[in-house]
């Protein structure tokens, strides 16, 4: 067994409270270098949603018709929740694949990785839950104040999604196809959640499918804190779930994750 | 200072790499077969403070192995390595930049990474340009640099921030004289303040003049070590007598 010594950990250059500075600064190279060569630049993060939802608003308002009440609300808060998620793990692969030559150079915590890339998805979700205030408010809805329970979702989802990226990039090193399998699981999750449909017209009999995944019991739940009507998705119950699942995914991704991350160095 | 025991470090060369899922899933009845390859056997070495170690060895020998597990990017496979200070950025041919970045960012995230406060980078900031000499690119891409500059920018910024321990691989070979001449008189101004430093050289000249002791790592194994001279001198005996 390999072991370093206590005085080997301390000994790290980088301090505890460095790490907030660290995990800055490379949120901040990673985003310049993302939207450096596009000529919309930062706005195309915003736009993909945009997009997408204008394009699905228009197939399931025109050809397909749900009886859903303010379904452009509806719509749009699943759409960007959805893809946080998506942004967060994906990009989280291409990241860590990207950082390969600095792992090889110099020692930090590899987790720092992850929660750099998270940030700037979440600076997106953040821009992007404005705009949905904007539609909100032309749209006429009355703002109700159990809206203020978006706050504890928006967490949760973080939770969840830095938990699944820490799974996923702990063994991306080995296995590089995750990420193409992973892109096929957004794919499907995308369908198999209530985002573009309500969950009233899935059968009785795969309801319990839908209450296990985590993500249709964040949408749901924020849309019946926003947009209303208050249903049984806004109850502590369903925070204790949607909290209990999270954890799980955290813990067992961190856990992985500093497994498996002392050779990504040899790996990547 | 830098404590090495029993570090074995074994490299599993695949004869044929499998990095996906499907590579595994299509091979899954064949044998998987590597070579188990001793990078480094049974090391044992210690680095006291202010020590100015020499390593030198025939490509392949395991001298940038060693300086990773100092520097604690890899990990050893068996026996225990304790450094008991803060390490410093590894030093070699094409740091690990970022390409798509400007050399002013790479500054910042290189300092980041370093353990730097940003108001720390910020004080430094000039004098690692100047060291540099890239005054003119501070907003260029690092990719479009040469690697001459690169290399020049690495050794500027591991060179101001103050860690008592600096790992060397191979630098000098790239930069011009004028560089070197810069990184000779670093040296020596780091070896007056008392900073351990390892150096992997094949410039036996410097590493002659420059280390108070040099070890010979031969086939991942330490061969000889000692003063200087004597090390260099039982190298290129060494040398030699393959050559004929």
């Amino acid at each position: 067994m390999s072991s370093y010594t206590e005085t080997f950990k301390q000994g790290n250059s980088l301090g505890r409270k460095n790490y907030l500075y660290l995990i800055l600064v490379m949120a901040i190279t990673d985003f310049k270098v993302k939207y450096d060569n596009s000529a919309l630049g930062y706005l195309w993060s915003l736009l993909k949603p945009l997009l997408m939802f204008g394009t699905l608003y228009l197939v399931f308002s025109v050809f397909v018709r749900w009886d859903v009440e303010n379904y452009k609300l509806y719509l749009l808060l699943g759409i960007i929740l959805w893809n946080f998620l998506a942004e967060v793990t994906l990009n989280s692969m291409v990241l860590l694949e990207g950082k390969a030559s600095i792992m090889k150079k110099i020692y930090f915590p590899r987790w720092i990785i992850i929660i750099a890339s998270s940030l700037t998805s979440l600076l997106t979700l953040l821009l992007n839950i404005i705009v949905f205030f904007f539609f909100f408010i032309f749209s006429g809805t009355h703002f109700h104040p159990s809206a203020l329970l978006l706050v504890p979702y928006l967490i949760e989802l973080y939770v969840l999604s830095v938990g699944i990226a820490l799974l996923l990039c702990a063994l991306y090193p080995k296995f590089r196809d995750i990420h193409h399998i992973w892109e096929v699981f957004v794919q499907l999750g995308f369908w198999a959640t209530p985002i573009i449909y309500p969950i009233s017209i899935v059968p009785q009999k795969y309801h319990a499918f839908i209450l296990l995944n985590p993500m249709a019991r964040i949408i749901q739940g924020s849309r019946q804190a926003i947009i209303g009507p208050p249903g049984v998705f806004i109850s502590f119950a369903n925070h204790f779930i949607i909290i209990f699942v999270a954890a799980a995914f955290f813990l067992v991704g961190l856990k992985l994750f500093n497994k498996l991350s002392p050779s990504f160095a040899e790996d990547l | 200072m830098i404590t090495i025991e029993q570090v074995n470090k074994i490299f599993r060369l695949p004869h044929d790499r499998k990095t996906t899922l499907r590579q595994r899933f299509v091979s899954v009845f064949q044998k998987n077969t590597y070579e188990r390859f001793y990078a480094l056997r049974d090391i044992n070495l210690n680095v006291k403070q202010g020590e100015f170690l020499g390593v030198i060895g025939k490509n392949g020998s395991g001298k940038s192995t060693l300086l990773k597990l100092i520097a604690r990017v890899l990990e050893p496979t068996s026996g225990r390595i304790s450094v008991n200070a803060n390490v410093a950025p590894f030093l070699e041919l094409g740091v690990g930049f970022q390409g798509d970045s400007t050399v002013k960012d790479n500054i910042f995230l290189y300092g980041a990474l370093l353990g730097m406060t940003r108001k720390e980078i910020v004080d430094k900031y000039d004098s690692i340009i100047n060291f540099s000499g890239l005054e003119r690119f501070v907003d260029a891409k690092l990719k479009n640099l040469s690697s001459g500059m690169q290399v020049r920018l690495g050794f500027s910024i591991t060179v101001s921030i103050e860690s008592p321990i600096l790992l060397v691989d191979e630098v000098l070979a790239v930069g011009d004289i004028a560089f070197q001449q810069k990184c000779y008189a670093m040296f020596d101004k780091f070896k007056q303040a008392g900073k351990t430093i390892v150096l992997v050289s094949h410039d036996l000249n410097t590493v002659e003049k420059f280390c108070d002791r040099v070890v010979l790592i031969e086939k991942g194994r330490i061969q000889k070590q000692g003063t200087g001279s004597s090390v260099v001198n039982a190298y290129k005996l060494a040398v030699d007598n393959a050559q004929i």
